[in-house]
């Protein structure tokens, strides 16, 4: 079932990790992610992944539930993977079978290395969201883009605008099943035949999803009409936050791996 | 017809969001009968039978439809179960798509792989049961209203005519006229055509009106499925769950507890009506 995709769900549980301040939680990813692009050999991986098994054990979501996350990506992981083989130099790898000759060894070393990056990748953003509720991280977003106000971006209607759209998500999920579910039972069958045939059965889903979608969309702008919103003029805030121990002992962490990586990578 | 063996369900199994959605289900339901499922939001209602059409697969037991069990067959049969077993969710209106009503309650008899005159037959007949009119055929089903949409996505189940029709709260959200047409129109069609219905619901004077049998589920259990008058007999129990039996029926428990010697078979103003005037009848003649 749709309802059974993990990737990017919030978890609400109480944890380490939950409790970290919003925006250093996206600061630290941020910097996790470029630290990721600087490694240049496996033992920077090594440092990440250290690095990650902490945030597991601190924020009491098993890594097993993450890696299943995984799952519906793993045919881009896989794509990525053997297009580095396909044009990756050096020595072939199997010198006596004549058919396997195109797998070279540096192919497969940036092939591996790459998986590598990808899981890490999206082991550490998924770890943001799965301990960050949505509001949150639109909140801390709104927050670390405030700079931009000088150049007249809208920083609040950003925000809101994903808020909003991550607030739906659930929603149009469950929208989604229901209308499948409504549509198998008239006998609609979305798994056989050629890929023409399954894009038009796809029809009887897409078109009720938007006309609801739209009904959604109305009603909402109605009820926030209602409650007087008018953008984020003069707007104040119910949470403010505020950095505690726990943010300067996980910003300790992630400077030192970070200091670890960029160690490795000049020596 | 349908007959369950320790039938149970959960969501999401391995994630911290895992819940019960229904437990250890045991029950038979016999051809041409009517069912009124009733039971309080989240006591599993609409996961129970969406499992009766093979939408939801269940976590452990089985289900047997006709006898065959639903599970060990291939999958072409499960998508022929789906055409014997006719399931209306909530608001169903929800799911139309199409440019007109025609079309749309064509869609179920086109995945049958029908002819054009049988699905034309079907069409026809299906718009009689719910009475919608020829007039509105080859409008746009966006353009009816609230109940007449429902009524177009009920016809585009009945048009499968199967043999046993599932509506899942058909009456939510009508006002009460439309839904006394609604729950009479199914009425009507289970006696005219004596298939087996379920209605579910959580009203329980809609389903006491309806049905020959009730079948009580609460927590994800189904707690009593007995006849009409053999559930309401346990009232007490059913207040525990949070459900009552129509005030009438109350009354009339009342008024037999006082002495009056009145049926405690009562379920309509209706047949209170009838009832008094029969006791107001005879008690004339006693004091005569």
């Amino acid at each position: 079932m749709l309802k059974d995709i993990t990737l990017g769900q919030y978890f609400p549980v109480k944890s380490f990790m939950h409790a970290l301040d919003p925006r250093m939680k996206l600061l630290l990813t941020l910097l996790y992610v470029v630290a990721l692009f600087l490694v240049s050999d496996f033992w920077g991986f090594l440092v990440a992944a250290f690095l990650i098994g902490l945030v597991a054990s601190f924020s009491k979501i098993s890594l097993k539930v993450v890696f299943r996350g995984l799952k519906p990506l793993v045919f881009i992981i896989m794509f990525t993977a053997f297009f580095n083989v396909l044009y990756g130099g050096g020595e072939p790898l199997f010198p006596q079978i004549e058919w396997l000759s195109w797998i070279k060894t540096d192919g497969v070393k940036n092939a591996a290395f790459m998986i590598i990056r990808i899981i890490l990748l999206i082991l550490g953003t998924s770890y943001l969201t799965y301990t960050t509720s949505p509001v949150m991280l639109t909140d801390a977003l709104e927050r670390l883009m405030r700079p931009l106000k000088i150049f007249r971006f809208p920083v609040h209607e950003l925000a809101m605008m994903m808020t909003i759209a991550l607030r739906f998500i659930p929603t149009l999920i469950d929208e989604t099943d229901k209308i499948i579910n409504a549509q198998k039972a008239r006998g609609a069958d979305f798994e056989t035949g050629n890929i023409i045939r399954r894009a038009k059965a796809l029809i009887p889903i897409l078109i009720p999803l938007l006309v609801s979608a739209f009904h959604r969309a109305e009603e909402l702008a109605d009820a926030m009409e209602c409650r007087c919103y008018h953008g984020g003029a003069g707007r104040t805030r119910y949470k403010i936050y505020s950095l505690g121990w726990r943010d300067w002992v996980a910003l300790g962490a992630m400077v030192l791996s970070f200091a670890a990586i960029i160690m490795l990578r000049i020596y | 017809m349908i007959k369950t063996e320790h039938l149970s369900h959960f969501y999401s199994v391995g994630t911290p969001f895992e819940t019960v959605a229904i437990e250890d289900i045991n029950l038979h339901i016999k051809k041409g009968e009517y069912v009124g499922v009733i039971g309080h939001t989240g006591s599993g209602k609409s996961t129970l039978i969406a499992h009766f059409n093979a939408i939801l697969k269940p976590t452990s037991g089985k289900i047997f439809i006709d006898g065959k069990d639903l599970w060990s067959e291939d999958k072409k049969q499960r998508i022929q179960t789906r055409f014997d077993v006719g399931l209306v969710f909530q608001y169903p209106e929800h799911q139309l798509f199409e440019e007109t009503v025609y079309k749309d309650i064509a869609f179920g008899p086109k995945n049958m792989g029908l002819s054009e005159e049988e699905i034309h037959r079907r069409v026809e007949k299906a718009m009689r049961f719910v009475g919608l009119s020829e007039s509105v055929l080859e409008k746009s089903p966006f353009d009816l209203s609230g109940g007449q949409k429902r009524r177009v996505a009920i016809a585009g189940v009945m048009a499968l005519e199967p043999k046993v029709l599932i509506l899942d709260e058909p009456a939510a959200g009508l006002d009460p006229m439309g839904r006394d047409e609604i729950l009479g129109r199914i009425r009507e069609y289970h006696q005219e055509t004596g298939s087996t219905v379920l209605l579910v619901s959580h009203s329980m004077e809609d389903v006491s009106k309806n049905a020959d049998s009730i079948l009580v589920m609460n927590r994800g259990r189904c707690q009593m499925h007995a006849s009409v008058p053999e559930v309401f007999e346990r009232a007490d129990e059913l207040e525990k769950m949070g459900l009552d039996v129509p005030r009438i029926t109350r009354v009339f428990f009342a008024l037999q507890d006082k002495g009056y010697p009145v049926s405690r078979n009562v379920f309509t103003v209706e047949q209170g009506k009838a009832e008094i005037t029969r006791l107001l009848k005879e008690g004339g003649k006693n004091h005569a």
